[in-house]
């Protein structure tokens, strides 16, 4: 039971840290002039992309398929900030130095539970 | 069954204690790599700072506040806009024992349209220039042309793109090099793009002029100082002729980033050290609890015919097994987390920062992979010789 659900709460964790994350710790550059760059753009996409993830991870709790899908979504979100969505042109802004690189790495993590997730559920219903 | 395939069969028998001892050792392997990655940043950041300054000599703006907004440009790429007549070249150049002497001009744009920040434009003299042209050379052979700019690496602008700049279009002929410097998320173009964008500056309402009537103004001015001559002598001279402008010896600011770069190795270096007393203290403790726990199974080992040298052999090829996974999973996690955050850390720790070559790193990697597995097999060598110096038929008994 335990082995079951140990890879869904990891995968729960990490995209509820993308979904909370990329509005608050994790967040773009903040203007101070109120206005918004194309990073603010990429910030909410991961926070849609946090919420899918989690509610994948759910999923993936009662049916071991799930993971599939928790791969190219998490995969989806290592490209959103930078490739997907432009961010700003300066490597020292937040987006840059601590959106980007933490959303990519937390998306990463992701996909490779998700991978050994179906490999361990796989192995084990053999 | 040998040595090595009994001791893989034990350790996947016992997922915990395998993962714990792992854990443990990836802990030990990302201090040192992870802590050697940085202080060897920072050291080459030093060294990048040093060839890239070049001048024996800055002359900068009387104020003081010049000289800290110079420094903060410099290490941290914080934009700096202060300014001197013009004069003050030539007065720098009529004191015996300059040799070159390279004038340098500051803007620091209004937001760009790309973001909300500043990005400094440095205006440099391209025909005296011996700063930060031999640097630009590296990745641009030709001459800036007007309303030519190079960028430094971290402006995320490729060639053949246009920056505007106070409505101005400038045009990205060459993306510099990485100094792990404050220079990195600069503008770089000739003098006369810069007069042309200080009028454009002075449309918008920002005023760069000292007084009213002044045409040209300058922001610093870097001094060779000619073979044979004392560079304080010189610095002297220079602080009593030029008017409304201080002498600063470069090596008087390297010195000050040194400091704190030993500073900041120091503190690393400490952690590191705690962590491995502690960790060493931690594997001794498990090793020595698994050689309490496990010592009914060597017993029966050595009765079916184990030699102690055999004996010793498992407990070292486990452990060197569990350090070998563990630093390999420690190194990853320590690239993971030290290189895409790069930026981050130089921007917290305000010095420059220049991450190794890949020659370097691989070697770092090695290093710290090598040691953690001689740490582990050393702190299970203790376990091991005990183990093997037990009576294996008494051990039995006492079980009975």
């Amino acid at each position: 039971m335990m082995k079951k659900a140990i890879f869904p709460i990891l995968i729960l964790i990490l995209s509820l840290v993308i979904a909370l994350g990329s509005q608050t710790f994790l967040s773009p550059c903040v203007h101070e002039d109120g206005s918004f760059g194309s990073c603010h753009w990429a910030g909410r996409a991961m926070l849609g992309v946090g919420i899918l993830l989690a509610a994948l991870a759910l999923l993936s709790w009662a049916r071991k398929d799930a993971y599939l899908a928790v791969m190219p979504a998490a995969l989806l979100g290592c490209f959103i900030p930078g490739t997907l969505i432009s961010l700003c042109k300066m490597s020292a802004m937040r987006c840059r130095s601590v959106m980007q690189p933490a959303m990519i790495l937390l998306c990463a993590v992701i996909a490779m539970l998700a991978l050994i997730g179906y490999a361990v559920n796989r192995k084990s219903n053999k | 069954m040998n040595a090595f395939s009994l001791a893989i069969k034990n350790l996947i028998r016992k997922p915990g204690r395998t993962a714990a001892l792992t854990l443990l050792t990836a802990f030990l392997a990302l201090s040192v790599f992870g802590g050697s990655l940085v202080v060897s940043s920072l050291q080459r950041g030093l060294h990048s700072l040093e060839s890239r300054l070049g001048a024996d000599i800055i002359v900068l703006p009387a104020s003081a506040q010049s000289k800290v907004s110079f420094e903060k440009l410099l290490l941290q790429g914080t934009t700096g806009a202060f300014y001197m007549d013009a004069s003050a070249l030539d007065a720098v150049r009529e004191v015996e024992g300059v040799e070159i002497a390279a004038p340098q001009t500051f803007l620091a744009s209004l937001k760009a349209d790309c973001c909300a920040v500043k990005v400094q434009v440095i205006g440099m003299d391209q025909e005296t220039d011996f700063v930060v042209q031999p640097w630009i050379a590296q990745s641009y052979s030709r001459s800036l042309g007007d309303m030519d700019v190079a960028v430094g690496c971290k402006v995320e602008a490729d060639v053949g793109e246009t920056l505007r700049i106070y409505d101005e279009n400038c045009h990205v002929v060459a993306r510099l090099a990485p100094t792990g410097t404050g220079l990195d998320t600069a503008v770089y173009c000739n003098m006369d793009t810069m007069n042309h964008l200080l009028a454009a500056a002075e449309q918008k309402g920002v005023s760069h002029k000292i007084t009213s009537d002044s045409e040209e103004t300058i922001s610093a001015v870097y001094v060779k100082v000619k073979d044979g001559y004392d560079i304080d002598q010189v610095n002297s001279k220079l602080n009593g002729h030029v008017r409304k402008a201080t002498a600063v010896r470069t090596r008087s600011m390297l010195t000050q980033v040194s400091d704190s770069l030993a500073g900041v190795s120091r503190t690393v270096s400490l952690l590191i050290a705690a962590v491995w007393v502690l960790a060493l203290i931690i594997l001794l403790i498990a090793f020595a609890m698994m050689a309490a726990e496990r010592r009914r199974e060597f017993a029966v080992l050595r009765l079916v015919g184990t030699s102690r040298r055999g004996l010793c052999r498992l407990v070292l090829t486990e452990s060197a097994l569990c350090s070998l996974a563990g630093g390999l999973i420690g190194i990853g996690a320590a690239a993971a987390v030290v290189f895409p955050f790069t930026t981050l850390i130089e921007t917290q720790l305000g010095l420059p920062y220049l991450t190794p070559d890949a020659r370097t790193m691989l070697l770092l990697g090695a290093l710290a992979l090598g040691v953690t597995v001689l740490v582990g097999a050393l702190a299970s060598a203790w376990a091991a010789l005990r183990l093997s110096r037990t009576d294996p038929g008494a051990t039995l008994r006492e079980g009975a």
